[in-house]
């Protein structure tokens, strides 16, 4: 079996969603191949098995002298042991058959992850904006499947249409009529069936889309639980979710009743053609015509028509489903990144050794950064700090940011992600190992990682994960609180060690005890190096080698932190936050 | 491959209680017993149904009797076709309304089960709540209810309607020739050892295969939710590798469930079918001795074929019903979490909250011996007094407020409101004297009103609109397209920390207990506007007594006392200008925030 998942699961096709499905199983073909040759092998087994079951009573039972059933023992032997032999056949190739339809399936699956996670890489910050989470995790979560469902289900659907095919050969050969009844009877009972499809699918949808909001609404309930035990209102929350509950009650019942109807005509329909199949056989043994085992196959031939008839259906239905995945899917997949290396850009751009003017300038804010300097941005509007401060880290192309003279859309985003660094105020974290957290580049020695730890001020946080940087964060660190993210989020950026680090409000969240310590270990820790901080607090801008204080996006004075202090007033009431 | 490998590496432990395999029959037979007049509806549906299916073999049957000793007509033949008209009606109509019965009734009972368990979340221990976080809950009211989903609504009825069918298509082969029918029992050595040993296994593999997918889930959850942290250091490539490297975990336990069913399904697949072939041997040894007819070997045959779909569903669903089981062992686990408190008669006399002494761990060392947190603090809230608590993370400050809010009781010494122990009181009690608010605020998805209403029940507008005017919210809410009745939390108009915050204290401020604690609840706001809030606030909560944790400054300055905390000790309290002149590490604190500091404090 093909070892999953593929190294390189190859880039999508985006025409159409028929186009993605034609992709996906073009990806797959050898193994779809396979699940079609031992899904006719296995159905057709299933098929004949009555038929020799026909054989071995006409031939192993005869009528005797005295008017009675004689047995004939080598053939009734004979066809029985090829029954035997054809159980096996069909055992075996059924097991290997749901091999590769399992194969199939998450090959598929496999690969639309890899898919969406590889253009997440590139594209994260702009689908992040655009989509809502929840829809970029469902396609994983249920598009994916439903994707792979649409493969799973191939191999058995040809097996159905070369089993059905056989049985109405098999019925022409004795009798034109009941051949054409089994020809046009089973696609007609798939058309009718196929009608339900349609309604079936709405309702479902209908169910899924309150009970996702029932789910919403029990996470939120719970979610808020602490408000809740603490202030009251839980009765309140309980009897509005209960109320909901009953709505997607109902929405599933209707599913229920539409299901209830396709299943009965699941039952009756192909139930109709063995009756008809049966009574004719009947009258054609009468005649003479048939004989009592073939009679018997007539019958099991046509029992066995459920099973193809069922699977046409559920082939339908997946593939209608995975046409909505796939489209879904698309919609994700065809969003642009919002940053991308020009097709004509200069490799050689933005190298530490090039560049003509030293510093990072963004002429939109008049913002310079000296190389070696420790700057603080501080504005009244502390979003308008931020927003400064993430353009100078290129968070789109529209950036006019240089870096020593080359315009950083210019510069290769790899290099230009390893010089110029930007940390978030709440950086995130992620769950795994916590040393993983904090060095994912897996590029630094424990003692550097430790060393990072101590100049963020963050061994309390380290403390706090039982067993320290070898334990495990749950996910998106929840378990520390957002001042330890926060200084966790910092040690990590410092001991990326980048030319230029570029920092929002990375200590809004700790308390003035520990903001001292990591105002005071920050410059130490960048002594020599770039580094630049949104930020209005006195600790950290009393830290800073220069202060530039922004008004409507622009600097309006530069200098010492005392300095300014002393001769900005609106400096001074932005800082000192009204306090004389 | 052993199993071990496929278990999660050690995550967090768990935090609520699951239940034992006891308690989840005890409980699933509760329900079989409230709902068994639609349970017993159900099979006797599907019992109609499984009775018109024997039909066709049993007619069949008598027509190979019929041409085999040459008795048969046309007149018969249009009988028997006219009786399997009637019995594949008979069979379609109540395949219909047994399929309907057994949905709806899997629709009822998961309703009943999903309500239930919020019912039993949000009567949940106020310390549980407060200190076992969200996280499993939240997975409780998620990923467990909607596998139960699958569970009840599919699996429940589905294994009633084939359970029925088996075993009346079993009782029909055995009636039709019970001679015969004693080929059946090749099958059983074939199917039921493999079946023991798959059922042993399959447990942990698909509860494994349930933890792998959804470890993929979270990872690029973490991933989309992270897109700017992943973007600007540069680790789309490490992401990339764990979505592979968790794809490759799901894979490695498909593979393990895979095998199982590699080596489950060849046996049974020829045990269900050998036996037909058998049965023709077998019938004519029998018909040979005279000891059975050539129409009962055809019907035994053709009644064993039926009885192959049935069997195969229920084993099909037995994996689904294992794994509901697990879930709902964690659903109906949130109810057996015992109350945290045992209120007594005793009424508080006056307001005034006081703590003599208070220790408290929050877990044990390796000897047993408490881990302290707090190491007996002594403190008395004076009414009407605004006390900020100020130091350093770790200090203790937060297990200090939530001792004050009656959350927790402390390991020893005492903490109480007017000469009665805070976590006495009954709940609604507590509430009406102590309030907390924490940093960790939560927006409840319904109108803004819903949100505030929560706190008092009953409130009108204008009570509403002066809670929010009291925390500087009211402008804002007034922007909003529908004011109070905008649509509010996951999915509807986003608030941001700030205002969520904001509303937050605003519940407070209805609720309107006479002691307040505050931890960090202005934080997230910008530092000016928390400061604006809180006079705001304090104006409105003359003669109440708040408690204000706070990392800045600013909370203690404007307090009428400063506590400040250290290594779970009270060191310095007094007034802002008190602690100044004491000139310990508040004073020191002060001035390297307050004065620009001129070099290294």
């Amino acid at each position: 079996m093909r070892d999953l998942p593929v190294p390189d699961p190859g880039a999508p096709d985006l025409r159409s969603p028929w186009h993605y499905l034609g992709g996906i199983g073009r990806a797959q073909w050898r193994t779809l191949t396979r699940g079609v040759a031992l899904g006719v092998v296995f159905m057709t087994a299933l098929a004949m098995l009555p038929v020799v079951l026909g054989r071995g009573i006409d031939d192993g039972f005869v009528t005797g002298s005295d008017g009675g059933p004689e047995v004939v023992w080598p053939a009734l032997l004979g066809w029985a042991g090829l029954l035997t032999a054809l159980v096996g056949l069909q055992a075996v190739a059924g097991m290997l058959r749901h091999r590769a339809a399992v194969s199939c399936w998450l090959q598929a699956m496999y690969l639309v992850t890899q898919q969406v996670s590889r253009h997440l890489r590139r594209a994260g910050t702009t689908v992040t904006r655009r989509v809502p989470t929840g829809e970029v995790v469902s396609t994983i979560a249920s598009d994916a499947d439903r994707i792979g469902g649409a493969m799973d289900v191939v191999p058995r659907f040809a097996g159905s249409v070369v089993a059905a095919v056989v049985v109405a050969v098999v019925l022409l050969r004795t009798s034109p009529t009941l051949g054409l009844v089994v020809l046009l009877g089973v696609p007609a009972c798939v058309g009718v069936l196929a009608l339900l499809v349609r309604p079936l699918h709405a309702r479902q949808h209908a169910q899924r889309e309150v009970a996702g909001k029932l789910t919403t609404l029990g996470a939120d309930t719970v979610a808020g639980l602490r408000v809740l035990r603490g202030l009251g209102g839980e009765r309140v929350f309980a009897d509005r979710y209960r109320a909901r509950s009953l709505e997607v009650r109902l929405a599933g019942e209707r599913v229920a009743r539409v299901q209830a109807v396709l299943e009965g005509l699941q039952v009756l329909l192909p139930g109709l053609l063995t009756t008809v199949v049966v009574w004719l056989g009947a009258r054609y043994a009468v005649d003479g015509r048939i004989t009592a085992g073939e009679l018997v196959a007539f019958y099991g031939l046509s029992a066995f028509l459920v099973l193809p008839l069922r699977t046409g259906v559920e082939a339908l239905e997946k593939w209608a489903r995975a046409h909505v995945g796939a489209r879904k899917v698309l919609a994700v997949l065809r969003i642009d990144p919002p940053v991308s290396d020009a097709a004509d850009a200069d490799p050689d751009a933005g190298r530490r050794d090039g560049g003509t003017a030293p510093g990072l300038v963004d002429p939109d804010s008049g913002v310079t950064l000296r190389p070696g300097e420790l700057t603080a941005i501080v504005s009244a509007d502390p979003a308008e700090a931020a927003r400064v401060v993430a353009r100078l880290g290129r968070d789109d192309d529209s950036t006019r940011v240089e870096l020593d003279g080359v315009p950083l859309t210019d510069i290769p985003l790899r290099r230009l992600r390893r010089r110029v660094v930007l940390s978030e105020a709440e950086p995130a974290l992620f769950s795994g190992r916590l040393l993983d957290t904090l060095d994912p580049w897996r590029a630094h020695s424990t003692a550097e990682v430790e060393a990072a730890v101590d100049a963020a001020a963050a061994h309390d946080a380290v403390d706090s994960v039982p067993g320290g940087l070898g334990g495990r964060l749950s996910e998106r660190g929840r378990s520390l609180s957002g001042g330890q993210r926060q200084r966790l989020g910092l040690a990590r950026a410092l001991l990326r060690d980048p030319d230029v680090l570029l920092l929002i409000e990375p200590t809004s969240a700790v308390d003035a005890h520990t903001e001292s310590r990591v105002a005071e270990r920050l410059q130490r820790t960048r002594a020599g190096r770039t580094t630049a901080v949104a930020t209005a607090s006195p600790l950290l801008l009393g830290r800073a080698d220069r202060v530039v204080f922004l008004v409507d996006g622009h600097v309006v004075a530069e200098g010492a932190h005392a300095r300014l202090l002393a001769d900005v007033p609106a400096y001074r009431r932005t800082v000192t936050r009204g306090v004389d | 491959m052993a199993l071990s490998a496929l278990d999660p590496p050690g995550t967090s432990s768990r935090t609520l209680p699951v239940a034992d395999a006891a308690t989840v029959r005890t409980s699933a037979l509760e329900v079989l017993r409230r709902h068994r007049r639609d349970f017993a509806s159900v099979v006797a549906l599907y019992s109609v149904v499984s009775l018109a299916a024997l039909a066709a073999p049993f007619l069949l049957g008598r027509l190979v009797d019929g041409v085999s000793d040459g008795t048969l007509t046309t007149a018969d033949v249009d009988r028997a076709g006219l009786v399997l008209l009637v019995a594949v009606l008979t069979q379609g109509v109540f395949a219909w309304l047994s399929r309907r019965a057994s949905g709806v009734l899997g629709e009822r009972v998961f309703a009943e089960l999903r309500e239930g368990f919020v019912d039993r979340a949000v009567e949940l221990p106020l310390s549980t709540v407060e200190t076992a976080g969200t996280g499993d809950l939240l997975s409780r009211a998620t990923n467990d209810v909607e596998t139960l989903s699958w569970t009840v609504r599919l699996a429940v009825p589905t294994v009633f309607v084939a359970g029925t069918a088996s075993v009346v298509t079993l009782a029909a082969t055995v009636a039709a020739g019970p001679l015969v029918a004693l080929a059946l029992l090749v099958g059983v050595p074939l199917v039921v050892p493999v079946t023991r040993w798959y059922l042993r296994r399959s447990r942990r593999g698909y509860l494994a295969e349930r933890d792998a997918y959804s470890r993929v889930n979270g990872s690029i959850t973490e991933t989309v939710e992270s897109a700017t942290t992943v973007e600007h250091l540069g680790l789309g490539a490490v992401r990339v590798a764990r979505t592979d490297a968790d794809l490759r975990r799901c894979w490695a336990v498909e593979r393990y469930t895979l095998a199982l069913r590699t080596r489950l399904f060849p046996l049974i697949d020829t045990g269900y079918q050998l036996p037909m072939a058998v049965a023709l041997v077998w019938g004519g040894f029998l018909v040979s001795h005279d000891l059975a007819s050539l129409g009962q070997v055809t019907a035994v045959t053709l009644y064993l074929r039926l009885l192959v779909d049935p069997l195969d569903e229920l084993l099909a669903w037995i994996d689904q019903l294992q794994v509901g089981a697990a879930c709902y062992a964690r659903v109906i686990g949130v109810g057996l979490v015992p109350d945290d408190r045992t209120a007594t008669d005793a009424v508080p006399e006056g307001t005034e909250v006081s703590v003599r002494d208070a220790r408290y761990a929050y877990g044990t060392g390796p000897d047993g011996t408490p881990l302290d947190v707090l190491h007996g603090v002594d403190l008395d809230l004076r009414p009407g007094e605004r006390l900020a608590v100020v130091g350093p993370s770790g200090a203790g400050k937060s297990t200090l407020g939530r001792l004050l809010a009656g959350v927790h009781p402390p390991r020893t010494g005492s903490v109480g409101v007017g000469g009665v122990p805070l976590v006495d009181l009954p709940l609604p009690e507590l509430r009406r004297r102590v309030a907390l608010v924490t940093q960790e605020h939560h927006v409840f998805v319904g109108t803004l009103a819903d949100n505030l209403l929560l706190a008092r029940p009953g409130a009108d507008r204008a009570a509403l609109e002066d809670a929010l005017a009291a925390v500087d919210a009211l402008g804002w809410v007034r922007t909003l397209p529908d004011g109070l009745d905008t649509e509010v939390g996951s999915g509807a108009t986003a608030l941001d920390h700030g205002r969520a915050q904001q509303l937050a204290l605003a519940r407070l401020v209805l609720a309107d207990p006479h002691t307040l604690v505050l931890d960090e609840a202005t934080s997230l706001l910008d530092p000016r506007a928390a400061r604006h809030l809180e006079r705001s606030l304090s104006a409105v909560l003359t003669g109440r007594t708040v408690v204000a944790i706070a990392h800045r400054l600013h909370t203690a300055h404007d307090a009428d006392r400063v506590a400040v905390v250290e290594d779970g000790r009270i060191a310095e309290l007094g007034s802002h200008e008190e602690l100044l002149t004491r000139g310990g590490s508040y004073a020191g604190l002060w001035r390297s925030w307050h004065d620009a500091p001129t070099g290294p404090a």
